[in-house]
């Protein structure tokens, strides 16, 4: 009777265990395929890239053609990776550390209108940056930034900000006072303050900000493509789309699939490096 | 113009919230190596005073000085106090080691000379094992020990603790009280320590000071603020339960209470027409008969073993609190007389001013 029961759950148990995995599983294949397809599709060789796309594993071994052939579009592969490194990097840094004070000082400070500037910076969110490029063309023009790298890292930290800062000024809300109290009679001010006692305690906020900072830089076309005007200053997107768009009418698939994994590959690593800081119960023992 | 032994002078000091005023004009010394407790009901500004004199408040009005040095501006790294907070406020991303030197890292002391200040304050409070841990892995009352080892670690002139045993559970509060009281004969600092626990204020305190919407009603020793109350807002805060107060009319040289006559003592009443009675509760008796008396009605008895209490009720439906230590049980709706011996007799105008015999 007892063993019985005991059969019974141990077999609903393993039911549900079975769905339970089976259902990630399946998830995790429909995330992954197109990933794995295009990892797959970019090693065939020049001579398989005009093929049928099933199967879309190398039929005649690995070869690394399509990305040789990547490298023939524009100023070179790497040159438009560094170019994407330096905006993104460039775009993290400056929307960490400006929304870190801006954050802060929302968070912290009492100042006249301070709700309704943060209302006005949450508000920009609503217009849409396409409609705003000519100005900021013209903006740029006007710095001697248009056509710079810097130029177009300072329009993507703008329009990062907005959402940057919102998110620190959460972060920084939920860091107790009497943590900032308890420090400033340790003798921590200002930049002490912030570097050796918040900043670890609102490590989770900076990365979400860089994350999102990193993938929209990397990803941007549209502003890239107006306020870049070199061919040898482009970034990743403008690339992928010249490869897209094809020589002469023809695309060359594979070196399309090699662009994919290259423009993934770093957001990959970047996702993976920064996840790990996302810990959980870090205030844990800060108070009550 | 201060001598050394004052461990500190709070002169005519004031807070506004904006228009609002929270703090009225407190003038307060203590001496060197007291321990001053303030107690008030929530919303008194106990905590708000306790904050201006760590100077974590800015001071509206008034001046704070500090073993005879003004800090009313200063910053409150450099006041030579320390604050224990309620909430513990450790640093979650530090160990205790850590948490402990942080306050001598940011004064730049060397490396090894904090150790040694570490080793200390972990022997005094035994936290030497915890050393390695993070907040995160502590219990309560570790954690306040380790709060209150960062306060200790920065050798202040005066220690502040802002409520900080009312997040631990009954039993702990008691030991750590003891302990807070035993660290104080050790370092022999001034203290201020704020409460709205009459357990802890009486126990610890050498000074207590009541407060009550910004504004200090009495100082005094717990004995004196205990037995010799200078209105009805002390008579009533302090004593647990609370003094029984009843509303009396003059009649001659007599009171009348919901009809019982009794006696003023020694108490002049003249220019009186009305006075408030303070009697506390184990200081009332039940007697068969008696001429001084107060006849009452039991509304209903406790038994705690020890003691019992009989809440009870005069003709005009004021209740008194009775601590019976012995004697016959009373069921509700028996009447019964109370006496009390004269010296145990508080007097109080009606506007809540003692009435000193």
């Amino acid at each position: 009777m007892n063993t019985a029961i005991k059969a019974r759950r141990a077999r609903k148990k393993l039911f549900g265990n079975t769905v339970f995995h089976g259902f990630g599983l399946i998830a995790s294949f429909f995330f992954l395929a197109p990933f794995i397809w295009a990892g797959l599709a970019s090693l065939r060789s020049n001579a398989e890239a005009q093929s049928p796309p099933l199967p879309p594993w190398p039929k005649n071994g690995i070869s690394v053609d399509a990305y040789l052939t990547l490298d023939t579009f524009g100023a070179g592969v790497w040159q438009h990776t560094m170019n994407s490194l330096l905006v993104s990097a460039g775009t993290v840094v400056l929307t960490v550390i400006v929304s870190i004070l801006a954050g802060y000082g929302f968070s912290r400070y009492r100042f006249p209108f301070k709700n309704l500037m943060f209302v006005l910076i949450i508000a920009t969110l609503m217009i849409p940056f396409q409609s705003i490029l000519t100005p900021l063309f013209i903006i740029l023009a006007k710095l001697g930034l248009n056509n710079s790298l810097l130029g177009l890292t300072l329009v993507y930290v703008t329009l990062q900000l907005p959402f940057s800062v919102f998110m620190m000024r959460n972060a920084f809300d939920a860091v107790p006072r009497e943590i900032e109290e308890a420090a400033r009679i340790d003798g921590a001010r200002d930049l002490k303050l912030l570097v050796r006692v918040l900043f670890p305690l609102v490590l989770p906020g900076v990365v979400t900000v860089a994350i999102f900072a990193f993938l929209n830089a990397w990803n941007e076309f549209l502003a890239a493509l107006i306020l870049l005007s070199d061919n040898e200053k482009y970034t990743l997107p403008v690339l992928m789309t010249a490869v897209r768009a094809g020589r002469l009418g023809a695309i060359n698939w594979g070196a399309l699939q090699a662009g994919v994994m290259v423009m993934t590959i770093p957001c990959l690593v970047v996702f993976l490096l920064l996840q790990r800081y996302y810990m959980r119960g870090l205030m844990a023992g800060a108070v009550k | 113009m201060s001598d050394a032994k004052c461990g500190m002078r709070l002169q005519n000091v004031r807070k506004d919230f904006g228009k609002v005023p929270i703090i009225h004009g407190v003038d307060l010394e203590i001496s060197e190596g007291d321990f001053v407790v303030f107690v008030g009901p929530s919303g008194c500004g106990k905590s708000t005073l306790l904050r201006m004199i760590a100077g974590l408040e800015e001071v509206t009005d008034g001046s704070i000085e500090i073993g005879g040095r003004e800090v009313t501006d200063l910053d409150p790294s450099l006041r030579g106090i320390a604050m224990v907070f309620q909430s513990y406020a450790l640093y979650p991303h530090m160990s205790v080691r850590d948490n402990l030197g942080f306050g001598l890292s940011m004064a730049n002391v060397p490396k090894d000379e904090i150790a040694r200040h570490v080793a200390e304050a972990a022997r005094i409070l035994k936290l030497d094992a915890l050393l390695d841990r993070r907040p995160g892995q502590l219990s309560g009352g570790q954690r306040q020990r380790v709060a209150i080892g960062r306060a200790i670690v920065r050798k202040p002139e005066v220690f502040l603790f802002d409520e900080p045993l009312s997040n631990l559970d009954a039993e702990l509060r008691v030991s750590m009280r003891i302990e807070i009281a035993r660290l104080h004969k050790e370092l022999g600092n001034t203290m201020i320590y704020v409460t709205h626990d009459q357990t802890e204020a009486m126990t610890l305190a050498d000074k207590i000071v009541v407060l009550r919407e910004g504004r200090i009603e009495q100082v005094g020793s717990p004995r004196e603020v205990y037995e010799n109350p200078d209105n009805t807002f002390v008579a009533g805060f302090i004593g647990s339960p609370r003094m029984n107060l009843l509303n009396g009319t003059i009649a001659g040289k007599t009171i009348d209470i919901a009809g019982s006559t009794i006696l003023a003592h020694a108490h002049s009443l003249e220019g009186h027409s009305a006075v408030i009675v303070g009697l506390r509760p184990e200081h009332l008796e039940v007697v068969t008969a008696e001429p001084c008396t107060l006849a009452a009605t039991v509304d209903f008895s406790e038994y705690l073993g020890g003691i019992g209490y009989l809440y009870c009720q005069l003709a005009d439906g004021q209740t008194v609190t009775v601590e019976q230590r012995e004697g016959e049980d009373y069921k509700a709706g028996d009447r019964i007389s109370l006496s009390w011996r004269p010296e145990k007799l508080r007097l109080f105008s009606a506007d809540g001013a003692r009435i000193r015999p």
